[in-house]
């Protein structure tokens, strides 16, 4: 789209670049991400709080997962900076932001397909000498069906299962910023919902959680915030429920006919 | 002629037609390019051309009768049956039976024998029907009495096949025997205990078939049943039985041409100033020890009992401890007595190794016992039933150990130690430059490879370096070192090692980024490239086609002076201790945090890299670690053979590397060891049996049914055979696999 779009009406966010406030976990700002000569970010500004849930809405091929990768270490900007927790770490590799405590669900359930659940799980907790007990029982509560699968391999659990498996070896990096890349591509919708409602028990824990998403109306359910990306820059934000609430967001990503306006 | 008719003799058609051409291919190939008619000839006119024809009825036979048989395949006694029919058929038709006979007419197999046997009148009329006719009629009347025990479960049937096939074994033992008495000479054959074997097994099957009573055969559970039944006897069992081989038969020295066995080596060196310890062992210390041990670790081990299990232990080191003094003053005394054939451990026969085996299996079995407590004996009885409760450290702790692993570990090491110095002087040859070289390679592959799961066809390149780095160091290489670097080849080893790491990380930096079959090229030309830097001799480095002359290496440090020439079985001693560290730390590696990360990357790697592993770091770690792997093999090879050239180190011998990996499993340690060990052993071994012209053919076929059979390899990696073989297979227990055999 290339008309810029002004904010949606009781905009409650200020509408100036970010500001650092004292509670930002997260600040993002005006990167921009090249794939060879194709610039794939071009300029991309945001900020997560310490605490909240976050979503970037965007259609295919918006640059959500650049920008997540980017922000996991996966990638790297070739402009602007990312800080968290008060320090730049733009360029900084996957493996160290690890340490810091941003764990990342990458797109496509990427599990490992001929290790057992358990040791998927305990994979997740690799940067640590020795797995964490109490974590990998959380886990295991939180996701009873990982319970029951414990030592069937990684590769034949269904496709919700394997996302459940994705997001619990997440969190046995005991993650403070969780980074989950469209958890309900290819789901049914009733597992969705069970797996949007396990993010928000993620989230009171006390992790803040980035989440991609294309199930708009999911994503912004739960999501305090939300960004909207598109052909890689950022044309909307607000809160969860006033972008719910927008119409051009019910046109694009809830499918609802319009009347003209 | 309806279709069904017209297809089965279409099939007969085409069997006997490949029936035709496998006479074509086997067989010596004589004539050139312009007379093909002579090879023809040969292969096609005559009565031979009978047996391959009968090949291919049989063939027919089988396929057409295929499936009123496969219901009957699941049954037990069926795979000791096969086992059993492979060992007889192979024994019989391409192993040695006597190796005098290939020196005087070239055929020393059954065949040959019985040429012999017939032209021999002095020979027991047993052994000459034996080799005439009898064995194979053996064979098929076992065969045929087993398939009858299988269908119709009938006791007698067992017993006959049981009966036939204990028979066959001790006529085996006794013809051969025969054969040797009368014609005397060194004999290293192996033919006649492949056939012993065969028909034990052969009776085995009767038994199993007759006594299971499952319904379908479950060949694993059957084995840890009878091993779990009281650990060690069978261990024990088999020392009794080799001990009584080793002790009255057996050569225990043999200079010119004498072998002499206990009893004769004791009258022979009563006299001639040899040690009374070494007379008291050849005369009755040594049958003493042996039978105390035997009925000391027999009765440990059946009534698990560990004080027993303690003396038999020590009584059994004690016998180890004797035989070596033993045998090492006896020849002594032969170095003494005729220096021109002596020198000490020269001309020892097999019996005193064999003895020190014996006593190795006596402290195995006990091992067993005192290792097993009686939770552990239950562990063994029961067949691992999946648990249901939490494994926490599954791969924290690296696989677990089984408490078979310990006396696995004496036998292997027993074996190790004693069975070398029994070799042929070729064979010993085999062992040190083929075999133990290649292991070392396979082991150090198999890092990158199976557990890393980057492809690297130019491996032969830092074994290459290896072998040049210690050429320079020692000072062979046409440009000397400076003098203060000039240094002996086992110290050069770890600079060498050095050397590969460097071009490890140099070769390994910039290239790792790039995936599967790119990285592949990109290493096949890094081994190009290094070869033929060796050859065009590059600033008068290398030495160019004609390589370089090492010398062989020595020790002299304090009091200890060792040196070694061109004798193998020294080397073999060294290559050990090298594989030994290899191997213990490779297999610590695999446990390791390393380990997981490096299955972690193979599997898949975007999950790894979210997961916290630095992929680029490790995977230039395991590149790294091969590489100098292969440095300790080149470094070791350079000083052992003393002269090489630089036309070894090719792309070929890189992918036969890459084919011992798979061969015998991609991914497991084991898995390499034993794949380089039996591909470097079987064309050697085939070069007594085959034609030299069939011989990679017979290799390939060896491999190809290998793949089809068992594509994840010979001892293969758990995950990679899920991998291979679907990930629901790994999952479900081998007697769920297996379908219930149907009414019948
Ligand atoms: N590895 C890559 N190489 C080149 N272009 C890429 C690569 N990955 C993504 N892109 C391009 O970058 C843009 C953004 O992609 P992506 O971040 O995957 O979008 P989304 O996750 O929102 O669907 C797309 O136009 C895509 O084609
Ligand atoms: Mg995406």
């Amino acid at each position: 789209m290339t008309e810029s779009i002004d904010l949606s009406k009781g905009q409650e966010t200020p509408t100036s670049p970010a500001v650092s406030s004292s509670s930002t976990l997260l600040n993002v700002d005006d990167i921009e991400v090249r794939y060879g000569t194709i610039r794939a970010l071009k300029g991309v500004s945001f900020h997560v709080n310490e605490g909240e849930i976050v979503a970037l809405l965007g259609a295919n091929g918006a640059g959500k997962t650049t920008t997540q990768k980017t922000v996991s270490g996966m990638l790297r900007p070739s402009l602007g900076a990312i800080t968290y927790d008060g320090k730049r770490i733009d360029g900084i590799p996957a493996h160290e932001l690890i340490r810091l405590g941003i764990c990342h669900v990458p797109e496509g359930r990427h599990v490992f397909p001929r290790m057992t659940v358990h040791e998927n799980l305990e994979m997740g907790a690799f940067r640590f000498k020795k797995i964490d007990q109490t974590d990998l029982d959380n886990v295991l509560e939180m996701f009873p069906r990982l319970k029951e699968r414990y030592k069937q391999l990684g590769g034949t659990l269904s496709g919700g299962e394997q996302q459940m498996l994705a997001i619990g070896r997440a969190l046995m990096g005991k993650p403070r910023l969780l980074l989950l890349d469209e958890p309900s591509m290819g789901l049914a919708p009733l597992v969705v919902a069970q797996i949007f409602e396990i993010l928000r028990d993620i989230n009171n824990s006390g992790v803040t959680v980035l989440l991609v998403e294309q199930n708009a109306a999911q994503a912004l359910g739960l999501a305090d915030r939300g960004y909207v990306l598109e052909t890689g820059e950022i044309v909307l934000e607000g809160t969860g429920s006033d972008l719910l609430a927008d119409d051009r967001i019910r046109a694009a990503y809830l499918g609802e006919e319009i009347a003209a306006s | 002629m309806n279709t069904a008719t017209r297809a089965t003799l279409r099939r007969l058609a085409a069997c006997l037609l490949g029936g035709f051409v496998l006479a074509l291919m086997v067989g010596r190939q004589e004539g050139s390019l312009n007379d093909f008619g002579i090879s023809f000839h040969q292969a096609v006119v005559g009565p031979r051309i009978f047996v391959f024809l009968l090949i291919g009825l049989v063939i027919f036979v089988m396929v057409t009768f295929w499936p009123r048989v496969v219901p009957y395949l699941t049954r037990p006694g069926v795979a000791p049956l096969g086992a059993g029919l492979l060992a007889v058929l192979a024994a019989q038709t391409v192993m040695n039976w006597y190796d005098p006979l290939v020196s005087s007419t070239g055929n020393g197999k059954f065949s040959g024998v019985r040429t012999a046997a017939n032209a021999s009148p002095n020979l027991s009329s047993v052994s000459v029907a034996f080799f005439g006719w009898l064995a194979w009629t053996l064979v098929i009347a076992a065969l045929v009495a087993c398939a009858a025990a299988i269908v119709t479960r009938v006791r007698v049937f067992g017993y006959v096949t049981a009966a036939i096939g204990i028979v066959g074994a001790v006529l085996a033992y006794v013809a051969h025997s025969a054969v040797v008495d009368l014609d005397g000479g060194i004999d290293h054959s192996l033919g006649v205990y492949a056939d012993i074997v065969g028909f034990l097994l052969l009776a085995c099957a009767g038994i199993t078939a007759v006594h299971a009573r499952a319904e379908v055969a479950d060949t694993r559970g059957f084995l840890r049943k009878v091993m779990g039944y009281r650990p060690g006897l069978p261990i024990a069992a088999l020392g009794v039985i080799l001990g009584l081989l080793a002790f009255s038969t057996a050569g225990w020295f043999g200079a010119l041409q004498i072998n002499d066995t206990l009893a004769q080596a004791h009258s022979d060196f009563d006299g001639t100033g040899i040690s009374s310890l070494a007379l008291n062992y050849l005369g009755w210390l040594g049958w003493t020890l042996f039978g105390a041990a035997a009925v000391l670790s027999l009765a440990a081990t059946y009534l698990r009992n560990r004080m027993l299990a303690w003396v038999s232990l020590i009584l059994s080191v004690v016998g180890v401890v004797l035989t070596f003094l033993t045998l090492r003053s006896m020849t002594d005394i032969g170095a003494q007595v005729a220096p021109q054939f002596g020198g000490t451990w020269k001309n020892l026969g097999a019996g005193g190794f064999l003895a020190c085996i014996v006593f190795s299996l006596f402290a195995a079995a006990t091992a067993m016992v005192i290792s097993s407590t009686s939770a552990g004996v239950r562990r063994n009885v029961r067949a691992k039933a999946p648990t249901d409760e939490l494994p926490v450290t599954s791969m924290v702790k690296g696989f677990r150990r089984s408490s078979n692993a310990m006396p696995l570990l004496i036998i292997g090491g027993a074996l190790a130690l004693f069975y070398p110095p029994t070799l042929t002087l070729t064979w010993q040859n085999v062992l040190v430059g083929q075999i133990g070289v290649f292991v070392l390679l396979a082991v150090g592959l198999n890092v990158v490879v199976g557990w890393a799961g980057l492809l690297d066809l130019g491996y032969i390149a830092f074994y290459e370096i290896g072998s040049y780095t210690t050429a320079y160091l020692v000072g062979a290489l046409p440009v000397k070192p400076p003098s203060w670097l000039q240094m002996s080849p086992l110290v050069s080893i770890p600079f060498a090692i050095l050397a590969c790491l460097i071009a490890g990380v140099l070769l390994g930096a910039p290239t790792l980024r790039l995936r599967g079959d790119y990285l592949a090229i990109v290493t096949l030309g890094f081994g190009e490239i290094i070869q033929i830097l060796a050859v065009n001799n590059p600033g008068g480095f290398t030495g160019g086609p004609q390589g370089p002359t090492v010398p062989h290496p020595r020790i002299h440090l304090g009091g200890i002076n060792i040196t070694w020439g061109q004798d193998n079985l020294p080397y073999w001693y060294l290559l050990l201790i090298m594989l030994i560290v290899v191997i213990v730390l490779f297999y610590r590696l695999e446990g390791s945090r390393l380990g997981r990360a490096w299955a972690a990357i193979r599997e898949d790697e975007v999950a790894a890299q979210a997961s916290g592993v630095n992929t680029t770091r490790v995977k230039l770690l395991a590149f790294a670690i091969g590489a100098s792997t292969s440095a300790l093999a080149g470094s070791f090879f350079a000083t052992q053979v003393g002269y090489f050239d630089p036309s070894l180190f090719t792309l070929q011998a890189s992918i036969l590397i890459v084919a011992y990996v798979v061969f015998g499993g991609m991914g497991s340690l084991q898995g390499a060891i034993a794949g380089a060990a039996v591909l470097t052993w079987l064309p050697q071994f085939l070069k007594a049996q085959v034609p030299q012209d069939d011989r990679q053919m017979w290799i390939g076929a060896l491999v190809l049914a290998m793949m089809i059979f068992r594509p994840a390899g010979l001892l293969p990696a758990k995950r990679r055979k899920a991998e291979l073989e679907g990930l629901d297979a790994a999952a479900s227990s081998e007697t769920a696999a297996v379908p219930r055999a149907g009414a019948m």
